[in-house]
């Protein structure tokens, strides 16, 4: 059971990462950027780089890390500030995301950013990078690293996601952890109203995985989540709400990927402030 | 420790593209530690079945998922292993296509791809399985290493080379079981460094993969009609041998490109795209596959339905000598 | 050697076996003789008799006599 200091402490880092969201989306300008599902993932995050990560702010090499793979690439907005949460990358940083030359692209690339361990961005490949990943570790004996793949659910209508579930459940990768982020929402609509992929949490247990379920915004439930070990595949399936913490986004196709006017980010950074 | 002795060249030949793959893999198991051998249920049709036997718990197969095999690959190649992949060349360049622009283009991890039957070497089955384009995807994106070796034996030295470099590598496989012999002893072999095979100075024929051969055979045709040949093998499309194209357009009156791929974008291109560079240069005629489909059928008959094959080189390289 | 000899060792060799194993050999009899070993078998017995074997011949080849047989045509010459 998650203790109440840490909580407490994810949960801060939670509210500064949702902050820090916001400023980046306005800061691009009408750029824009994938706001909603940035935000849903916020506390996914937290708990992991706050809570739970087995990783060395000096080392971002150390051959006993745990290997983060964000295979819905376009959450990069709130990895970046969750890297500065755990000291793997400087605040200062984050000003520059999606600026010409910044190494904080709108999807994480290999330009030397610590902590990113594979470029992503072309959904449905992360999970199979995961899964080689883990190969190779068991094939180093490194049994104490494990293997973190954020998807989306969305995401999960590319056949690819389905190859990799299949080969993790025949080769029993139980150092595999997969988190599907259920925000519920795609691109054009909802994820039932799109491509209907229910029932969702047997096909994973059918391709031989764990399945947890969870509240993806309770860290507690996600730091439980986490600490879990089992000896096969495990797959969090966090419901989350897009653009969760702003209440004109939450739920709101519209900030799948958006940008803000001055107007709107005063309104956000009002109730975001409020929370606190 | 391989011997490239008569006998063993002999055996290779006859095996074919995959067997002789499968030898390399055999030697690589013993002496290359970090390489790791996937495949997409192809083990026994890739000449996997030796090693499969001596080395299961270095061959990892991934089952009919292609995408699925070169995003593991990158998992292992990311982890400081050196992955080999195979499938067949139709799906390197397709079914899987953006695993490979992603993790062996863009991430520029080492992983060696091999396709396998190309051209026309799985052709009795009909489209799906034959690989017209296959070079001109991999060449057109950054950091990929193009081979195409050129008989038996060079596919041993390519699988070898290959593995010590720290570049993500395409090997495309043409020819049959029982494939022609083009070296008949050892060679230095080095990746990028195209190899002079018989040298005239009318024609040179710039060939890849298993039209080596064919412009070795055209070539003695042409003698026998009087015309001077060269025969260049550039198994390495990318990166090309440059030097030795500039010099082959110094010396000849005419230019042949020869493989076993569409005249669109594969070695053709990648000749013409150089020497345009330089400004005027020595007319080129290409023999490739002309933009279409051939009706399924042996390796023969499709290569004699394109115009691969010696005879028919010889009338097409002796009709643009007389329109020079 | 007589071709009987030359044919009897091309076995021997490839396949590390004796003299008392030839008779009813065939294909994948032992782990040594699959299709690696084949090619091998067939590479030696070329290089004996100074031949080339077709490849439907190959292909036919599946045992000791049977490899007899092909051998005996005429296209090859090798009379035992």
């Amino acid at each position: 059971m998650a203790d109440r200091d840490l909580i407490s402490k994810c949960e801060d880092a939670a509210k500064r990462i949702r902050r820090r969201i916001i400023d980046m989306t306005y800061a691009t300008g009408s750029t824009g950027a994938h706001i909603g599902g940035s935000l849903s993932i916020v506390e996914l995050f937290a708990g992991l780089y706050v809570g739970k990560i087995r990783y060395m702010a000096d080392d971002p090499n150390w051959e006993g890390r745990d290997r983060v793979i964000l295979s819905k690439g376009h959450a990069a907005m709130a990895l970046y500030p969750a890297m500065v949460e755990a000291g793997i990358i400087d605040e200062s940083e984050l000003e520059s995301f999606k600026k010409d030359g910044s190494r904080l692209g709108g999807h994480p690339s290999l330009n030397g950013l610590p902590g990113i361990e594979f470029a992503s961005g072309s959904l449905g490949q992360g999970l199979s990078l995961g899964v080689g990943t883990c190969l190779a570790l068991k094939r180093k004996n490194n049994n104490d690293s494990r293997v973190f793949v954020y998807l989306g659910d969305g995401e999960c209508d590319e056949g690819s996601v389905w190859e990799a579930a299949a080969s993790a459940g025949h080769y029993i990768l139980n150092n595999l952890v997969a988190i599907v982020d259920m925000n519920a929402i795609q691109y054009d609509g909802y994820t039932t109203e799109i491509m209907d992929m229910s029932p969702f949490e047997n096909k994973w247990r059918d391709f031989g995985w764990d399945v947890i379920t969870i509240n993806g915004h309770s860290i507690e439930e996600v730091l439980n989540a986490y600490d879990y070990r089992g000896d096969k595949s495990l797959v969090i399936l966090a419901h989350t709400v897009k653009g969760k913490g702003i209440s004109f986004m939450e739920n709101n196709w519209k900030y799948h990927n958006a940008s803000l006017s001055k107007a709107l980010y005063e309104q956000a950074v009002e109730e975001l402030e409020a929370a606190i | 420790m391989i011997e490239y002795n008569k006998r063993n060249i002999r055996t290779w030949s006859l095996l074919g593209p995959s067997g002789a793959f499968g030898t390399a893999a055999l030697e690589l198991a013993e002496t290359k530690p970090d390489m790791v051998m996937l495949t997409a249920d192809l083990c026994f049709f890739s000449g996997l079945e030796r090693f499969k036997a001596a080395y299961p718990d270095k061959l990892y197969n991934l089952g009919i998922a292609e995408q699925n095999m070169i995003g593991v690959a990158a998992g292992f190649a990311k982890e400081e292993f050196i992955p080999f992949a195979n499938t067949y060349a139709s799906f390197c360049a397709s079914r899987c296509a953006d695993q490979v622009r992603v993790n062996m283009s863009y991430m520029n991890l080492p992983i060696k791809l091999i396709g396998l039957t190309a051209g026309y070497g799985a052709g009795i089955l009909g489209a799906t399985h034959m690989s017209i384009e296959d070079i001109s995807f991999m060449r057109a994106l950054p950091n990929i290493t193009v081979i195409s070796p050129a008989d038996c034996m060079e596919i041993i030295k390519v699988v070898l080379a290959v593995a010590n470099t720290p570049d993500p590598t395409y090997i495309r496989l043409t020819g049959p079981m029982n494939s022609p012999i083009v070296y008949k002893e050892d060679y230095d072999f080095q990746i990028g460094k195209a190899v002079k095979l018989a040298e005239g100075d009318e024609v040179c024929i710039i060939a890849t993969g298993s039209m080596v051969y064919q412009a070795m055979q055209t070539a003695k045709l042409l003698e026998a009609e009087g015309v001077s040949c060269s025969v260049l093998n550039m198994h390495t499309i990318k990166p090309l041998d440059i030097e030795n194209v500039f010099e082959a357009n110094e010396k000849h009156m005419l230019l042949v490109t020869a493989e076993e791929h569409s005249i669109i974008g594969g070695l053709y291109s990648t000749v013409l795209e150089a020497l345009s560079k330089e400004g005027t240069h020595k007319p080129i005629l290409p023999i490739g596959i002309r933009d279409t489909f051939v009706h399924a059928g042996s390796y023969s008959y499709q290569m004699q339905e394109s115009g691969l094959t010696a005879e028919s080189m010889k009338i097409k390289i002796l009709e643009r000598l007389q329109n020079l | 050697m007589t071709n009987l000899e030359k044919y009897n060792s091309a076995f021997k060799e490839t396949f590390e076996i004796g003299d008392d194993k030839l008779a009813g050999f065939k294909y994948q009899d032992i782990e040594a003789w699959d299709s690696v070993g084949h090619m091998s078998l067939i590479a030696a017995l070329e290089d004996a008799f100074d031949i080339m074997l077709d490849t439907d011949d190959i292909i036919d080849f599946n045992s000791y006599e049977k490899g007899k047989e092909l051998l005996a045509k005429a296209d090859y010459g090798v009379k035992f």
